[in-house]
């Protein structure tokens, strides 16, 4: 960010700054069709789809739920996450590209408001993306044991493993200020970071080496704290281990972004 | 009346992965009010000087002062008295233009009255009024260049830094942003800009620095900078042989005109040689005989008033105008030039 962590101190233009970044950031959300689909569609296919392919896994023994789309839905809210935080990273990346993050740098705006407005723009997408996939889970037939307490708490969880990765992602956006190694990157990582979590089976049905790999799997740590709230209840001790290590997760990546911004300029 | 220096850098450098020296030991002092031009090819070091200026990027060493604020302490009140236009189209495109100027009234903190004002007032001056409610990506290449500097005018800056401004711009357009950048400095506002265009610096800058190698090589106003050489230019183009033998050419031709008398000077170039004479018409002939007796042929012959150019040609040994200028690299003017 060019130099310096001067730039804090003021409580007021830190407000005002953060305010104005999140509102730039969600007029571009509500302006681009692009992102109506992606936000809509995309939960939509992805539930018809699974659930119809996946119908039978539901016979196996010792499967939690007769139904797919109740063991599905929330194992969906967790893998739309990683896919919408890919999506924030590219359009980061095209500020960096048309120059207009340098513009922005060269004002007195507070860097850190930079980044909080952004990380306050995918928590919001991110309710907005669990509203949607919940709506239409409800309406195909799904139920969620906990209510109101258990939407508050996935809408959490899902932010959080959303804003780490959306900051690792920004970092090596701002760094590489290129666009093939982020879609190389987020090409690389996007599948295995789904399929090695419990989010469209649960871990017993996986061999031994892709149950030890879940364990490193921060999208794994969401899926677990979440899905209880719609099959059984509370998990607190899921959801307390999904806290930690998604609290981690996310500071880990606001550092890492934090320095990769501080340095864009040379 | 003396005028006070709004810029001054103290041995300003800026050195990338510990061996390219972009900018190199660089002072400088920019007047008040005045419109100065950094001339140089590609790779100069004129966006690294800027970069720094406005504080992008950390100097390696040295030390720069604004408008008396020290640059490595006092960044942020520098932002505030400071408009950049960038190289890079700077635009976002899914913004109309009236808002993507009221993002950057909100990030320099302006009351809201304020804004509005500005935002009117800088429509006004790029003329882009009619196009203020439409999206940004609906504009031409000429209007979002309008509209960039328009954001950089926002805050109303002391100092104004323009980075290339009329890069890639048709010429009817280039003549505008000319005028604007004229107009933005009546307004006491003092410019600060890099070019690559020769005609640039000569009919828009009060004073012109020559950089090469992130060094100064010559600095004056476009006038003086012409007037170090006198007379006409006579610009001889060799046809290109095995590169010794080339070099041992133009050599031999160098030494055979400097003892002529009517020459006043002789700048070898990687192609060919620079002559500057009193008076041009009577001395091609002559040029052309002695050139021919000594049995070295020339591809090319022009006469010229001295330009900017030879100027360049002067200090450097190459020239200006071969530069095609189409370098926007992320990293701004770091690529080394070949052949260095």
């Amino acid at each position: 960010m060019a130099y310096g962590r001067e730039g804090g101190g003021d409580t007021v233009p830190f407000i005002r700054d953060t305010l104005t970044s999140l509102t730039r950031l969600l007029r571009t959300f509500t302006r681009s069709p692009f992102y109506a689909f992606v936000y809509l569609v995309q939960p939509l296919i992805w539930l018809l789809l699974f659930t119809q392919i996946f119908k039978s896994v539901t016979m196996l023994p010792d499967f939690p739920t007769s139904s797919y789309l109740q063991f599905f839905a929330p194992g969906l809210i967790v893998t739309l996450a990683v896919f919408n935080s890919n999506f924030t990273g590219f359009a980061l990346l095209n500020d960096i590209n048309f120059g207009v993050l340098e513009k922005v740098l060269v004002t007195p705006v507070n860097r850190y408001s930079l980044i909080l407005g952004t990380v306050l723009y995918v928590a919001v997408t991110g309710v907005l993306q669990v509203a949607v996939v919940l709506i239409i889970s409800f309406a195909l037939g799904a139920t969620l044991v906990t209510g109101v307490g258990g939407i508050l708490i996935t809408i959490v969880i899902v932010s959080l493993l959303g804003i780490g990765l959306t900051s690792l992602l920004g970092a090596l956006a701002l760094r590489a200020k290129r666009v093939e190694p982020l879609i190389f990157v987020s090409n690389l990582i996007t599948l295995p970071l789904i399929f090695l979590s419990s989010a469209l089976i649960p871990a017993y049905l996986t061999p031994d080496w892709v149950q030890t790999a879940m364990k490193f799997n921060p999208v794994n740590y969401a899926v677990l704290a979440v899905r209880p709230l719609f099959l059984t209840g509370y998990d607190w001790n899921a959801i307390g281990v999904g806290l930690v290590v998604l609290v981690a997760w996310a500071v880990a990546g606001i550092i890492i972004a934090e320095y990769a911004f501080r340095r864009f300029g040379d | 009346m003396l005028v006070k220096n709004i810029i001054e850098t103290f041995n300003l450098t800026k050195v990338y992965n510990e061996k390219i020296r972009a900018v190199d030991d660089l002072n400088l002092a920019i007047k008040e009010g005045e419109i100065f031009g950094l001339l140089g090819p590609n790779g100069a070091g004129k966006t690294t000087t800027i970069r720094m200026l406005v504080t992008l990027t950390r100097p390696t060493s040295g030390r720069a002062v604004i408008d008396g604020h020290d640059l490595a302490k006092e960044a942020r009140t520098i932002r505030e008295i400071i408009g950049y236009s960038s190289q890079q189209a700077g635009v976002d495109d899914n913004a109309k233009g009236r808002e993507y100027l009221g993002l950057f009234g909100n990030y320099y903190h302006l009351d809201g009255q304020t804004i509005k004002r500005r935002i009117d007032e800088v429509l006004v001056l790029m003329e882009l009024e009619d196009a203020a409610d439409r999206l940004i990506s609906t504009y031409s290449g000429g209007m979002q260049k309008r509209l960039e500097i328009a954001t950089a005018l926002i805050n109303k800056p002391k100092i104004l830094i323009l980075d290339e401004p009329t890069l890639g711009l048709d010429v009817q357009t280039r003549l505008r942003i000319w005028d604007y950048i004229r107009e933005i400095n009546k307004e006491d506002t003092t410019i600060l800009l890099t070019t690559h265009y020769l005609e640039e610096t000569d009919k828009l800058c009060d004073r012109v620095a020559i950089v090469d190698h992130g060094k100064i090589v010559a600095l004056g106003t476009p006038d003086e900078l012409k007037s170090e050489i006198s007379g006409d230019a006579v610009t001889l183009t060799l046809p290109l042989q095995d590169p010794d033998q080339h070099a041992k050419t133009i050599e031999r031709a160098k030494q055979l005109l400097s003892s002529q008398t009517y020459v006043r000077d002789v700048v070898a170039r990687d192609d060919g040689l620079n002559v500057y004479v009193d008076e041009g018409s009577s001395a091609v002939p002559q040029i052309l005989r002695v050139l021919e007796e000594a049995d070295v042929k020339a591809e090319g012959i022009t006469l010229t008033r001295p330009s900017l150019d030879d100027v360049f040609v002067k200090y450097t040994g190459r020239t200006l105008r071969e530069e095609k200028g189409t370098g926007r690299g992320a990293l701004g003017g770091v690529r080394p030039r070949g052949g260095r």
